[in-house]
């Protein structure tokens, strides 16, 4: 278990190593989340941007297609040069290269979303203080959700000649159900001002582990060098 | 066709521990993709410590059968045992004892030269591997760009910084797909005189080429592969260029 553990520190670590010295994909998702939060901003009407209900369904376009350029980055850089095939080679689970893909996608996607944020937080006055921490366990449910469908689906993706448009039609129908909730529990909370329940949570966390659970079985079949 | 007689050659059905002393047994495999056969029936032994160089036309067979040796895919028929171990299926623990050089370098751009044989060292479970990944360096003749990164480095160097993270685990095995594809004369000689201190060490080597001379120079034992079959099986030194050639070309 630490062994396998190792490995999947040991391949995110890699991937996150490669972020910090190219800068190609969080520059280019940050640019992306912020540029859609903004333009968005501005084009609704100064009572639709002071609501909540705005600014949590901004912020979640903004994720979702951040998200998407994470996880194409991330597989592709295992595309240049057959380094995939290198890591196939060694005596590694491929469900530790799944594991070791997702926490990476699960980290920039975090990053992403420190930056985007605060950017919704000024342009939509969006009062955080109310919730903190139901944001989070929000966020975090959709977002490990997402990376798992993500992760899954850029591998297999990435294989084609059809990457880019095709992840994205991929994977938004297949984490519909997971995005819909997490924005009706965003807007409750921070539209309608209800208080934070456990109930959509525990709901998220089912999405998830199913998400989580097929994603790892089917990648280690989808998996080609 | 050229006889198939001088080194050991599968019959079928030959037990499994009968394959002590071989580092790779191919018994009758088979390899289809959606209706076309590209390997038929492919029995081969190679002892531990042989250099082997697979020629054949383009489409014969040649890297399907390194990808199933490496155990990147599995023969639809047949069955494979690498050190006496079954192999039909991926096994952690053979990998372990493989070491690939591919078409392409398998290393990633971004990282420095040390940094990619550490973290393939670490994947591997190799203790030491900071001071194993310089000692290859220095094999290889990179010591002096240990830092730099992969993409600022020629082909030549990246085929030597190849083969020092295929080496970086100590594999038994070497399997080499065209591994001189691409590479300047200097680099094809480094090269060529890597493999050959390796299977002077006793390690197994399997490389496949497409240039018969050079293959007859630099391999113990030459096997053609046309269609999926073997049609020649011949220690080097009774190998005839030219009957090698036309077996090759298929006349």
């Amino acid at each position: 278990m630490t062994h396998v553990l190792q490995q999947i520190i040991l391949i995110s670590s890699k991937d996150l190593r490669i972020e910090a010295r190219s800068r190609q994909t969080l520059g280019l998702v940050v640019v992306l989340g912020v540029l859609i939060v903004v333009v968005l901003g501005l084009g609704l009407g100064p009572e639709q941007v002071k609501s909540g209900i705005a600014a949590t369904a901004v912020l979640w376009v903004a994720y979702l297609f951040g998200g998407v350029l994470c996880f194409e980055k991330t597989m592709a850089v295992e595309r240049h040069d057959g380094a995939l095939a290198g890591l196939m080679l060694a005596p590694v689970d491929r469900g530790a290269i799944y594991a070791g893909k997702l926490l990476s996608n699960l980290i920039l996607m975090v990053a992403l979303s420190l930056v985007v944020t605060p950017v919704a937080v000024i342009m939509f006055g969006f009062d955080l203080s109310a919730s903190p921490i139901g944001f989070v366990a929000i966020m975090a449910g959709g977002f490990v959700g997402f990376a798992a469908v993500g992760t899954l689906f850029s591998a297999a993706v990435s294989s084609t000649r059809l990457q880019g448009g095709l992840l994205a039609i991929l994977i938004f129908p297949v984490s519909l159900p997971l995005v819909i909730v997490s924005t009706q529990m965003m807007m409750r909370l921070f539209g309608d001002n209800e208080p934070f329940n456990t109930t959509g949570v525990l709901v998220l966390i089912a999405f998830d582990a199913i998400y989580l659970t097929v994603s790892w079985l089917v990648f280690e079949l989808i998996l080609e060098p | 066709m050229i006889s198939m007689t001088a080194e050991p050659v599968l019959e079928t059905n030959r037990a499994e521990s009968e394959s002590a002393g071989l580092a790779v047994c191919l018994n009758q495999v088979c390899k289809r993709y959606d209706e076309r056969w590209v390997l038929r029936k492919l029995s081969l032994n190679v002892p531990v410590g042989s250099y082997l160089t697979l020629l054949g036309p383009n489409g014969a067979g040649k890297s399907t059968l390194l990808h199933i040796l490496a155990m990147l895919s599995q023969p639809t028929a047949g069955r494979i045992s690498l050190f006496g171990e079954a192999a039909n299926r991926p096994n952690p623990k053979l990998r372990a004892r493989i070491g690939v050089i591919g078409h392409q370098p398998m290393l990633y751009r971004d990282l420095s030269a040390i940094e990619n044989l550490i973290f393939f060292g670490k994947l591997y479970g190799v203790r030491r591997h900071a001071e194993r990944a310089m000692e290859l360096l220095e094999r290889v003749d990179l010591a002096e760009r240990a830092k730099s990164q992969v993409k600022t480095f020629s082909r030549g160097m990246v085929q030597r910084l190849s083969i020092a993270r295929a080496l970086m685990h100590a594999p038994d095995l070497m399997l080499a797909d065209e591994p001189f594809s691409g590479l300047d004369v200097p680099s094809v000689v480094s090269v060529t005189n890597l493999l050959a201190e390796l299977n002077a060490e006793g390690k197994t080597i399997i490389l496949t080429n497409h240039d018969v001379r050079q293959s007859l120079e630099l391999a113990k034992r030459v096997v053609v592969l046309r269609q999926g079959h073997i049609v020649c099986d011949q220690p080097i030194h009774l190998a005839d260029p030219e009957a090698v050639t036309r077996e090759v070309i298929g006349q």
